[in-house]
């Protein structure tokens, strides 16, 4: 019956949209927030799996009655990425008057932060570009940052070399300011000793064929490659390598290379792209749970998506979890408002977003580790997890882990 | 020394793939002198045929790559019947901008099935270790489609040198009256060219797909990516776009195996290309191989 | 004068200076003048929310945008898809500024008027640069020549340190006599701003039009040997075209940068570039009305469209990526359809309702 409501209430909604009112009345506690997301544009292989684990989640804590009476609502819009599109939508939602905005790309979460800053509201981006925390306090970022997630590897693998002499590492960077975003802050930890050998940077552009790139990597001795790209980019390379024999049988082997890959460089939709490629021993790294092994989280987002009726590939993908992740956080912080009796305003989310932390950290089924948010530390879960691809499934290595370098360099 | 065999060899390979993507351009543009800016997306349509034939059909993947060369051959004729063939005699810029919103439609079609927003990967069937010689190496997907692209282009040059359809066409680019009065068929030469714009354009779907693996955005880019090709090598020659695109290819292999990460420099790859364009359109204003249309006053 | 200068029924010009006035009849200046009050008047009474202030300042600035295209290409008949890489000039003008005085300089905030003017004459100066290869190339190869600025334009961009690679140059806010104009009032201000230069702009235009310096435009698209004859350069006149769409450009990069704060390059793509000529063309190529008419069209459409897809959306929740599909699907059909029916454009069919008012009670 409630659903029922609920979507009789969202048509009567758009309908209001349809004729321009920009005010609408509703009955009772309803918490708004919006998402601005690209599912037509570049990378809607990404943002279109994103906004499903939003849309669902949203679902669930509506029907499973999460906030009690109260209700939840999440305006979801497709800007095809493009940023006057986002704030456009921004905007919109601003009219509405969401509480909690969820934003989508590095681009346009870097063109919007002055106005993130000026109606102070709390945003969790689907980037982790680091440079999204300066210069404004509203802006978190769920998991930890592509120059952890990439400094993260750099270690490991300064770590677990088997050779003589320092490892050889490439980076393969997408030409944008989401894929430069760990590149001074590799170099600034091999300056503060971290014991790698950065042989190329490489800002990649829409290549057919990258035999010659290889073939010069490994004439340089390149034992490794840490991609922060879309998956694209990297199934292409892979295949390369792949029909060249490049790729390592296993971890570090010499005379060839070992892929590995921050968290939109790699998952499911990565195997799915690149075939054989990534089937085996391809290194990933993210803050979320794995969704192809065992565990209550997996069983949890595999039930979720079962209930809401998506098919499996959207059920095993981490931007599907990525999804549910963010509005995790966002329902968790209005249910602490609301029990300390605070009305549900922006500031009030904003003093319980930066309020999470030590004992009041968020333990979320979703990621690695507990989110934590402070005015000082805006990145929310510290901790990485490593995977490795094993017949085309992604499994955890070792216990989850914080790059050291990235604190040091700080 | 072998490093810049191997950028030959593969500048050549990619060369090769981007001239039968621009084949379909020049196809159309040979007859009707429109530019199908939604060509990209009829590659990314042909690539998801063939896939969806494969797995979900259960075809041989060979089988299923020609099928859906015949599909796509069908489709892009109907589309030239229900959209294009009403602005015969419109102003050409309208024409292209009607190919502006067939991409928008296609983009929507594509949106409603799965390829719209999920990665896929053709079933491999290749011999996964590389062909190599020398110290230089290419993959066996990338010879195919080597392959594929000179027997494609064979065929099309032989279609319009030997044919009679063939050589209808060419008389409608030439003059469109003067066919008519001859008995030509102007609106079918229109469809046919259409058809075999996306026969082709199948045929590069489905060869790229197999490299790059099947991700929407970047089957639909090669639309763009191709049109430096298409305008090196002259509008409305087919030799032109085999010379360009291997040009283009090498260029790219050469900027990207040379020039990147020298003095700063990255992705000159994707902007090479339109410099040296430029420049070659300054001294031949009509590409390397097009036509010099004779104007009068 | 013999005919009224009310009513018009036909043409009863007896001197070019007769038909060249802006407007024709006092009624279409009455109209004007109307149409325009209403313009100026409806923020103060009607309230709308700031989502649908920024559309209508987009499409004020895509006005803007769009008048230069229109010369170029329905005037002077010379394609360009690299007109967002001109608007990017004069955004990125500002950027220069904001990257050497900083954002927030006296100079961007204070003398914005003076900056839009700047921007403009970068734009031109671009403009005429790019339009050299005018002198050679023709049809769809100077189409290419467009694009290839296009793409050295964002390369250059996005690989260029100094303009950040491509990230977004904040722009600070700008005063006005009642001090800085703050979150609240922004795009209120903006839409006076930006409505002002486009009435500004479109009687140049018209004037240009009346000039000589408009109509060696139209006879160099007719027939650039003919306009030789005549004693005009079509040379000179081609890159002038591309001179002018630049300054057009250029204000409008100005005015794009100052309203939405800031100047990324992800403003200023291809895709841009394809959609301002699709504006100019279902507007109307060669007619001012068209470029007025045509970024209204395509942008309303867009968000209606956008409107429409949601609402598609609640109903078909099962189906998958219907909402999502329905988008660009229906903003395609719309166009097609649009241009397979009147390939003219809209001011088609501003210039058939003019008639009819013209002719009647009498129909052709």
């Amino acid at each position: 019956m409630k659903h029922k409501q609920f979507t009789i209430m969202l048509v009567a909604l758009s309908f209001l949209l349809l004729l321009g009112f920009s005010s609408q009345v509703m009955a009772g506690e309803t918490y708004k927030m919006g998402l601005s997301i690209d599912m037509t544009g570049a990378t809607s292989d990404v943002g279109t799996p994103y906004s499903k684990g939003v849309e669902d989640y949203v679902k669930y804590v509506n029907d499973e009655k999460l906030l009690g009476d109260d209700k939840l609502v999440c305006f979801i819009r497709d800007d095809g990425y493009k940023t006057e599109v986002t704030k456009r939508n921004f905007e919109d939602f601003l009219d509405e008057d969401i509480v909690f905005y969820l934003n989508y790309s590095t681009g346009s979460t870097m063109a919007l932060r002055q106005d993130f800053q000026e109606e102070q509201i709390p945003v969790l981006p689907a980037s982790f570009h680091a440079g999204n925390l300066e210069g404004n306090d509203y802006i978190f970022l769920p998991i930890a940052s592509y120059s952890s997630q990439a400094v993260g590897l750099a270690e490991y693998v300064a770590a677990n070399h088997k050779g003589s002499g320092k490892p050889k590492v490439a980076l393969f960077l997408h030409p944008s300011a989401f894929g430069r975003a760990p590149r001074d802050d590799v170099k600034k930890s091999i300056d503060a000793g971290l014991a790698i050998d950065l042989v190329e940077i490489v800002e990649h552009g829409k290549d057919l064929d990258n035999t010659a790139m290889l073939k010069r990597f490994q004439s340089k001795g390149v034992q490794y490659v840490i991609s922060q790209t879309v998956q694209p980019p990297v199934a292409t390379m892979l295949k390369g390598a792949q029909s060249l024999g490049m790729i390592a049988k296993t971890y570090g082997e010499a005379g060839k290379i070992t892929f590995l890959g921050c968290h939109y460089g790699g998952g499911p939709a990565l195997v799915a792209l690149a075939g054989s490629a990534a089937n085996e021993n391809y290194y990933w790294t993210t803050s979320y749970k794995m969704m192809t092994a065992k565990g209550p989280g997996r069983d949890a987002q595999f039930a979720l998506a079962e209930r809401y009726g998506r098919d499996e590939n959207v059920a095993k993908d981490a931007n599907y979890t990525n999804g549910i992740m963010v509005v995790q956080v966002a329902v968790e912080t209005i249910r602490r408002a609301k029990a300390k009796g605070k009305k549900i305003t922006r500031a009030a989310l904003y003093e319980e977003m930066v309020a999470m932390n030590g004992f009041n950290a968020f333990n979320s089924l979703t990621t690695v580790g507990p989110v934590s948010f402070s005015k000082a530390d805006r990145e929310g879960v510290d901790t990485l997890q490593l995977y490795v691809s094993k017949g085309g499934l992604f499994y955890e290595i070792g216990a989850p882990f914080a790059s050291e370098y990235v604190q040091k360099i700080k | 020394m072998s490093y810049f065999f191997q950028l030959v060899v593969s500048g050549i390979v990619v060369g090769s793939i981007y001239a039968l993507s621009a084949l379909g351009f020049v196809l159309i543009y040979k007859s009707s002198r429109v530019l199908n800016i939604a060509h990209g997306q009829i590659i990314a349509a042909g690539a998801f045929i063939t896939y969806a034939l494969t797995v979900f059909v259960g075809i041989h993947i060979v089988l299923s790559f020609l099928l859906s060369m015949v599909i796509t051959f069908f489709l892009a004729m109907s589309v030239e019947r229900v959209f294009l063939r009403r602005l015969i005699g419109e102003p050409i810029i309208s024409v292209i901008m009607v190919t502006i919103g067939l991409m928008s439609i296609i983009d929507g079609i594509i949106y409603m099935t799965p390829f719209g927003a999920e990665n896929f990967s053709f079933p491999e069937f290749l011999p996964k270790t590389p062909i190599s010689f020398m110290g230089i190496s290419m993959s066996w997907t990338q010879m195919v489609g080597v392959l594929i692209t000179f027997t494609m282009i064979g065929a099309f040059t032989w279609f319009f040198k030997a044919s009679t359809v063939g050589i209808s066409m060419r008389a409608v680019s030439d003059d469109q009256f003067a066919s008519m009065s001859i008995g030509i068929s102007v609106p079918k030469v229109f469809g046919l060219a259409w058809a075999t714009a996306g026969l082709s354009a199948a045929a590069a779907g489905g060869i790229i797909g197999n490299i790059t693996g099947l991700n929407f955005y970047v089957l639909h880019s090669f639309g763009i990516i191709v049109f430096p090709v298409v305008i090196v090598g002259g509008l409305d020659s087919i030799f032109g776009a085999i010379v360009a695109g291997i040009i283009m290819g090498l260029i790219q292999q050469f900027a990207s195996g040379y020039l990147d990460g020298h003095w700063g420099l990255y992705g000159t790859a994707d902007v090479l290309p339109y410099i040296i364009l430029l420049i070659i359109l300054l001294f031949k204003p009509h590409g390397l191989f097009g036509i010099h249309e004779i104007e009068r006053v | 004068m013999s005919e009224s200068r009310w009513l018009a029924t036909g043409n009863f010009f007896t001197s070019y200076k007769t038909e060249q006035r802006i407007f024709l009849t006092h009624i279409d200046r009455l109209v004007f003048i109307c149409f325009l009050a209403v313009l100026f008047a409806w923020p103060l009474i009607i309230e709308v929310g700031n989502k649908y202030m920024l559309v209508i300042d987009s499409i004020l600035i895509a006005i803007i945008a769009v008048y230069g295209l229109n010369l170029l290409t329905g005037f002077a008949g010379l394609i360009s898809i690299g007109h967002a890489a001109f608007v990017g000039v004069g955004a990125y003008t500002l950027a220069t500024f904001a990257r050497t005085l900083g954002g927030d300089h006296i100079l961007l905030t204070h003398y914005w008027p003076l900056m839009i003017i700047v921007a403009g004459l970068v734009g031109a100066v671009i403009g005429g640069i790019v339009g050299l290869p005018s002198l050679r190339l023709k049809h769809l190869y100077l189409v290419i020549a467009t694009l290839s600025f296009q793409m050295i334009f964002q390369w250059f961009i996005n690989f260029s340190k100094f303009y950040d690679q491509g990230q977004t140059i904040a722009i600070g806010r700008v005063f006005w006599f009642t001090g800085k104009v703050g979150r609240r009032d922004h795009y209120f201000f903006w839409y006076y701003v930006i409505l002002v230069i486009v009435v500004i702009l479109g009687f140049a235009v018209r004037n240009l039009l009346r000039s000589k310096h408009g109509r060696c435009l139209v006879a160099v698209r007719d027939n650039d040997r003919a306009a030789d004859a005549m004693g005009m350069h079509p040379g000179f006149t081609k890159v002038y075209a591309f001179a002018l769409a630049g300054f057009f450009a250029g204000v409008a990069g100005a005015l794009h940068a100052y309203l939405w704060r800031g100047v990324g390059f992800e403003s200023f793509l291809l895709h841009h570039s394809i959609s301002y000529l699709a504006m100019a063309i279902v507007g109307g190529l060669g007619t001012l009305v068209g470029a007025l008419v045509g970024p209204a069209a395509i942008l309303i459409l867009e968000l209606q469209v956008e409107s429409l897809a949601e609402f598609v959306g609640h109903y078909f929740t099962a189906v998958g990526d219907v909402a999502t599909a329905f988008r660009p699907l229906s903003f395609g059909l719309v166009i097609v359809l649009f241009l397979m029916f009147e390939p003219r454009g809209i001011a088609n069919w501003w210039r058939m309702v003019r008639s009819y008012f013209k002719l009647w009670p009498f129909r052709y």
